[in-house]
């Protein structure tokens, strides 16, 4: 005989006192597009759901990145070795763009330094570094610096001397928050990450011109 | 898309209902995933480190299910939160392996006994499930803690009859279908399953280092791993634990696997901070 494991499931869940909304689960979903705007495609990093702080000490959620695309790395600020030259990459890829299409890149860096990154030392190191004010410096807790690191692929480790051992990836996302190039280590690559990051800006005319893959539709 | 139901009109409505409480209550009364046993503060040995790094990492003591999580109780979890089931969870968040075992979105089948740990989940899906239950996936140093104590005592290497077990499970095929989380026998702590049913995952499952080769890996390349290159093993006898970071390092965070499940975590009421 086939046990009905739905509407066990179903019990379980009521006699485990959790008052979820079983059996009319599927009208409600937690990532409902906003109005007025396109269903973000499956692979977009922009469906998760934690949050960061600006060195401004603004809350700020990956999804507000949407509409341009982003070269993204995660980093922390007393790096000494890794991360400076990482910065001097972001630079020198986004200048490798035609004029043009410059100004319709971000550069977002997330630290992973939970601790010491407080968006008071972020702003210490967007001022010692010179970093334009368009340039994205976000803070997260473990959680949400966890979540990132795992979507990007970055592997990283608090060593015992306040060092972090971390993956080197430039990411270049698409307007609507895909990842459609990753630069991994420390040399080469500048040019294909440019190009990928070019084809990115042209191919993001506006959001609504964003891939027909949907999520979250029944 | 339409979601499949199982037709109402098989056996009997008052029958399935009374059969299905019945089910629920006993599933609910050996539910292990919501029994949770304190682990004392310890410490952690990692089995590589850099040279600049202590030979012990302090962990703080936490709570810690007794038992991996099963299918029904996954089945519950997917049932109220529709983004997790296998026809709509994003491929971002787990590949195309997700729950495959399950007969359908909402149904365990022969593959997947209720009782048994759930596996073929990522570890996007096993945190989402623990913070729906309020909980949180342990550290790989809390899990590491918790799973190094014995029968009876808190060195399980140190006991022949643990050990013995231990390498039996390590290499022995993993059945078909996984057999019931409560078989396993429980340690030092009271937590059954720590070996000898799946492997789990842990939160910080990619502060595993190895870029995947391990004579490449021990000159780390500097251009891929900035820092990593001191790492070197510190108990190269504990077969078991190497085989853990290898298959931790390997993972990527949405990835499942046919033996790979996992379990809460959560800290103690007033936990003190590790000193």
């Amino acid at each position: 005989m086939k046990i009905p494991l739905r509407l066990l499931a179903a019990l379980a869940v009521l006699a485990s006192g959790a008052a979820a909304p079983v059996l009319r689960a599927e009208a409600s979903c937690c990532h409902p597009p906003l109005p007025g705007e396109a269903p973000l495609p499956a692979a977009s990093l922009y469906q998760t759901e934690v949050s960061f702080r600006t060195d401004a000490d603004e809350p700020f959620r990956l999804s507000e990145l949407r509409g341009r695309p982003v070269l993204l790395s995660m980093f922390f600020a007393t790096c000494t070795y890794a991360c400076p030259a990482t910065i001097v990459d972001l630079v020198r890829i986004r200048e490798k763009l035609p004029a043009e299409l410059r100004d319709r890149v971000r550069i977002v860096m997330v630290s992973f330094d939970v601790e010491r990154d407080t968006p008071a030392a972020l702003r210490a190191f967007r001022e010692s570094r010179g970093l334009p004010a368009d340039w994205v410096l976000l803070r997260g807790e473990t959680d949400a610096v966890r979540e990132l690191a795992a979507l990007l692929g970055v592997k990283y480790k608090l060593e015992a001397d306040g060092q972090f051992a971390h993956s080197n990836l430039v990411t270049v996302l698409s307007a609507d928050g895909e990842i459609v190039h990753q630069r991994a280590g420390l040399s080469g690559g500048l040019d294909e990450a440019a190009a990928s990051l070019a084809s990115a800006v042209r191919a993001a005319p506006s959001p609504a011109f964003a891939s027909p893959a949907k999520i979250d539709t029944p | 898309m339409p979601r499949l139901r199982s037709s109402p009109s098989r056996p009997s409505r008052p029958l399935l209902a009374v059969l299905g409480l019945a089910l629920a209550v006993v599933a609910t009364a050996l539910r292990g995933g919501e029994a949770m046993t304190p682990i004392p503060a310890g410490d952690y040995r990692p089995i590589t480190r850099a040279t600049t790094d202590p030979e012990t990492v302090p962990v703080a003591a936490f709570l810690l299910e007794t038992l991996p999580v099963t299918n029904a109780e996954f089945l519950a979890f997917v049932a109220a939160h529709p983004q997790w089931r296998r026809s709509r969870v994003s491929p971002l968040f787990a590949d195309e392996t997700y729950l495959r075992h399950w007969a359908g979105d909402l149904e365990l089948g022969p593959a997947a006994p209720p009782d048994a740990p759930v596996v073929h989940v990522s570890w996007f899906a096993a945190r989402a499930y623990a913070r729906a239950h309020g909980r949180r996936l342990p550290t790989l140093a809390e899990w590491e803690l918790a799973a190094a104590a014995g029968y009876a005592t808190p060195v399980g290497r140190d006991e022949p009859e643990f050990t013995r077990d231990l390498y039996a499970w390590l290499s022995a095929p993993t059945p078909e279908p996984l057999p019931d989380v409560s078989t396993t026998r429980a340690n030092l702590h009271g937590a059954r399953g720590l070996h000898g049913l799946v492997w789990e995952w842990v939160d910080d499952f990619d502060t595993a280092m190895v870029t995947g080769e391990s004579r490449a890996d021990a000159a780390r390349d500097q251009n891929l791993f900035c820092g990593g290159a001191a790492a070197a093993a510190t108990d190269p006898g504990d077969y078991a634990a190497f085989m853990r970071q290898a298959l931790r390092s390997s993972l990527k965070a949405r990835q499942t696997t046919a033996s790979l499940g996992f379990r809460c975590a959560a800290d103690l009421p007033d936990s003190p901070s590790s000193p």
